[in-house]
């Protein structure tokens, strides 16, 4: 059983909505896509807007620097980092 | 250099460092650093809370914000030491800034919040438009003959030294006052934090542990005249403007292109402007913010700009001392620039210890120094959006070995050949909008702003930038031109994002100032729908806002003329952005309950466009010209003097078009030979918006080429200042 299925599914609503991709059907991210640079096309400013809408809605804070690299590699990455805060 | 030489008579400085330029002198060149704790407002919940604030600032009166006041003490100073009389010539006023009264306007959108329907808290709600502070100034220290009030975030008070220096070489005054202004509020506090771009402890530019920028305030004014006139009156020069250059780099609303590719150009037309080799450049003022990405793109694109000379050239950058002063700091730092030149001291970069060797310059580390001489100095200045202002100072009697280039086309002839119009009637362009003014449009149909931009691409664009760039780009494709890469963009606007600061700020009173949304603060600077526009559509030339209350279109297109004019493009697309906003309109309501007319009056969103070219590129493309631009004139106190040199209508079938019914323009024009011309009017049609004088021209333009008109005046009225534009077929 893959324990952060739904989480992912409510992180990629929030990219849709709060980053405005108008037309994005959420359920086309996929889980291990980049969301940066080549892939779904997202930059620095969508990393910072995304950090501050987690921390709001999920309650969960993004660390800053190279580690944020590390959590935004992917939508199954934030959900891994956020599940782990959530456990602790 | 190229025409006239211009001469800088006086500076005036306000800086954290000090009030006066000797105050700030004697501290910069010691290395001093007033980086410290935030004392003017509540800083609990902020990532970063130290700044460099001015100290000594009196505000005087619901009218004053601080940083009108900050730029009344420097702008009298910088007369003062040019010993300038303002009534004794024809003196412009050119003033950049960002934040207006956006730390006075937090205090009533703090009681706003509390108090939603409060009466007085909405009347004062309109003490600061953008034109606010050139309006402070022009009844304290005026009356000017010219006013102007831009915004390009960072860069603005770069920028007005840019507009004067062109106001300057078309002789359209005697002497200029320009420069820039701008004071801490919450609102840039929050949202630099929110982007991550401040540095906890004081900034340290060029420095391998840099962190980020610290935010400071202040003003800085220049006195800017011809050599010779200057010569005539007696004023010794401190520096000679010798050069300057304006672009955007259409690449990022926050981040700079990391090439640098476009501030190496600009740095390299500005030498050339001013005929300088690198072998003359003694010292650059960097724009040195110490974020990570700016200081090794800067050094870069100055290493490709001076060549092998980047070696032996002294470079610092004044924000570890005095912070970024955002819209003021181009004006500060250039006239700081311009001392380096008169008192052949460098200044220093303070908290540098490590040179970061990804950004390697030859530093001034911690304390200035004098030296034998300082032939020129470059200074630059880069604003969110990509729009960067490069100047060079130079010796007052500097002869230049280099060729001069690019020679100004001056007096150059404008033509319209595009034209576009955005609002009830729908997305409209070219000849059709000889008729949006036919009916009365449906005004409560909601706009497609999402329908002719690529989602993705526009994902940051808010409602102003979106009216902006499809209205932009409607008139580009509608001059068919293929490449618009070169073009300019002027877009005029009253009051910038009123109601998306409020709700930023309601955020923040309500969750703390970690709630700030770091994609929604860049679209709160005024410039922000021309940042957003340029990056979307490609424009590289020079680019920012203009503000002049209801007649802001034909500010923006005025100018655009004038730098058209100039030679500082040969392209530009100008106009207006002025989405609806709940705010004003309440506000409004409020103050004119008693006045069924003006509460009754029903507001539209409204952007309107054109394309301007010079009569020549025109032609050697082969376009089709809808207009043109015979004239174009601008007052403020004294219209009838000014519009006694109307030029008459050159054919039988000439209108007046105007954004709205104003009995005031009927008693103007009765002197004129337009006194006879029929009248046509926008508001009826699209509603009433202080963006309607882009329209009225817009539509000028397409009646004249669709042959409804021989001649169009338009005429733009707003209190205390107006604007006249000639077309003709």
């Amino acid at each position: 059983m893959d324990s952060t299925a739904g989480l992912r599914s409510e992180l990629k609503r929030l990219i849709v909505a709060e980053l405005n991709l108008k037309g994005r059907d959420p359920e086309t991210i996929e889980d291990d896509a980049p969301l940066f640079g080549t892939g779904l096309g997202l930059d620095s400013l969508d990393a910072l807007q995304l950090a501050m809408v987690i921390e709001e809605k999920l309650g969960v804070r993004i660390p800053e620097g190279e580690e944020a690299r590390a959590i935004f590699r992917s939508v199954r990455a934030i959900a891994e980092h956020v599940a782990k805060v959530r456990g602790r | 250099m190229n025409g006239p030489r211009l001469w800088v008579t006086g500076v005036g400085l306000v800086t954290p460092l000090g009030v006066g330029v000797e105050a700030t002198w004697t501290r910069l060149v010691r290395g001093d650093r007033a980086i410290r704790p935030i004392e003017r407002f509540d800083v609990s919940g902020q990532r970063t809370s130290v700044a460099g604030e001015v100290d000594g600032v009196v505000v005087e009166g619901q009218a004053w914000s601080r940083t009108s006041a900050m730029a009344a003490t420097a702008a009298e100073e910088a007369i003062r030491a040019a010993g300038l009389d303002v009534r004794g010539a024809r003196v412009g006023l050119v003033v950049g800034g960002t934040t207006g009264g956006m730390l006075e306007t937090e205090q009533l959108l703090a009681r706003l919040h509390a108090e939603p329907e409060h009466r007085e808290v909405l009347a004062a709600m309109l003490s600061h438009p953008l034109t606010a502070t050139g309006d402070r100034l022009d009844e304290r220290l005026g009356p000017f003959t010219r006013v102007r009030s831009l915004s390009s975030a960072c860069s603005g008070g770069a920028n007005a030294i840019i507009v004067a220096a062109s106001w300057l070489l078309s002789d359209e005054v005697d002497v200029v006052v320009a420069g820039g202004s701008d004071g801490l509020c919450r609102l840039t506090l929050s949202g630099f934090n929110a982007l991550g771009a401040l540095d906890p402890e004081p900034c340290r530019p060029f420095d391998a542990r840099r962190r980020g920028t610290s935010l400071g305030e202040g003003a800085g004014f220049l006195v800017l005249e011809r050599a010779e006139r200057a010569r005539a009156r007696g004023a010794k020069p401190l520096a000679a403007l010798a050069g300057w250059a304006a672009g955007s780099e259409a690449h990022h609303i926050t981040n700079p292109a990391p090439d640098g590719a476009v501030v190496a150009s600009l740095v390299s037309r500005a030498m050339a402007r001013a005929g300088v080799g690198p072998e003359e450049v003694d010292f650059v003022n960097a724009h040195g913010t110490a974020t990570p990405l700016n200081d090794p793109m800067e050094a870069a694109a100055l290493g490709r700009a001076l060549g092998g000379e980047i070696e032996r050239i002294p470079v610092s950058s004044s924000k570890g001392q005095i912070g970024h002063t955002l819209g003021a700091a181009g004006a500060i730092e250039a006239a700081i620039t311009a001392l380096v030149v008169a008192r052949r001291t460098l200044v220093p970069t303070a908290g540098l210890d490590e040179p970061d060797p990804a950004a390697r310059v030859v530093h001034v580390p911690h304390v200035g120094r004098p030296v034998e001489r300082v032939r020129s100095a470059i200074s630059c200045a880069f604003g969110f959006g990509g729009m960067d202002a490069v100047l060079v100072f130079a010796e007052p009697e500097m002869q230049s070995t280099a060729a001069p280039a690019g020679a100004p086309r001056p007096q150059a002839e404008p033509v319209i050949t595009g034209a576009s119009v955005l609002g009830a009637c729908g997305l409209v362009a070219g000849e059709a909008c000889a008729d949006v003014l036919q009916r009365r449009w449906d005004l409560s149909r909601q706009l497609d702003t999402d329908g002719p931009l690529d989602p993705m691409r526009a994902r940051r664009l808010d409602r102003g930038a979106r009216l902006g760039t499809i209205a932009v780009q409607r008139a580009l494709e509608d001059a068919r031109v293929a490449d618009a890469s070169d073009a300019g963009l002027l877009l005029g606007s009253a009051f910038g994002n009123v109601d998306g600061s409020a709700a930023f700020m309601h955020r923040i009173f309500e969750k703390g100032p970690r709630s700030a949304s770091p994609a929604e603060f860049p679209n709160l600077v005024p410039s922000s729908p021309v940042g957003h526009t340029s990056i979307y559509a490609g424009l590289r030339g020079p680019a920012f806002a203009t503000a002049d209350l209801a007649a802001s279109g034909e500010s923006a297109v005025v100018q655009a003329v004038q730098l058209l004019r100039a030679g500082e493009a040969a392209r530009f697309v100008a106009g207006s952005v002025e989405p609806r906003s709940d705010i004003v309109e309440r506000v409004l309501a409020a103050l004119f309950a008693h006045a069924a007319s003006q509460a009754g009056a029903k507001h539209a969103d409204v952007a309107a466009a054109v394309v301007l070219e010079t009569a020549h590129v025109a032609r050697q493309r082969g376009a089709r010209v809808l207009a043109r631009v015979r004239q174009t004139l601008e007052w403020r106190a004294d219209a009838r003097s000014v519009l006694a040199s109307l030029v008459a209508p050159s054919g039988a079938a000439a209108e007046v078009v105007l954004a709205r019914a104003n009995g005031g323009s009927d008693a103007l024009l009765a002197a004129t030979p337009w006194a006879e011309c029929p009248r046509v009017t926008c508001a009826e049609a699209l509603g009433e918006s202080d963006g309607l004088g882009a329209v009225a021209i817009a539509v000028a333009a397409a009646r004249v080429a669709a042959g409804r008109a021989t001649d169009a005046l338009v005429l733009g009225l707003a209190k205390g200042r107006g604007f006249a534009l000639v077309l003709a077929r």
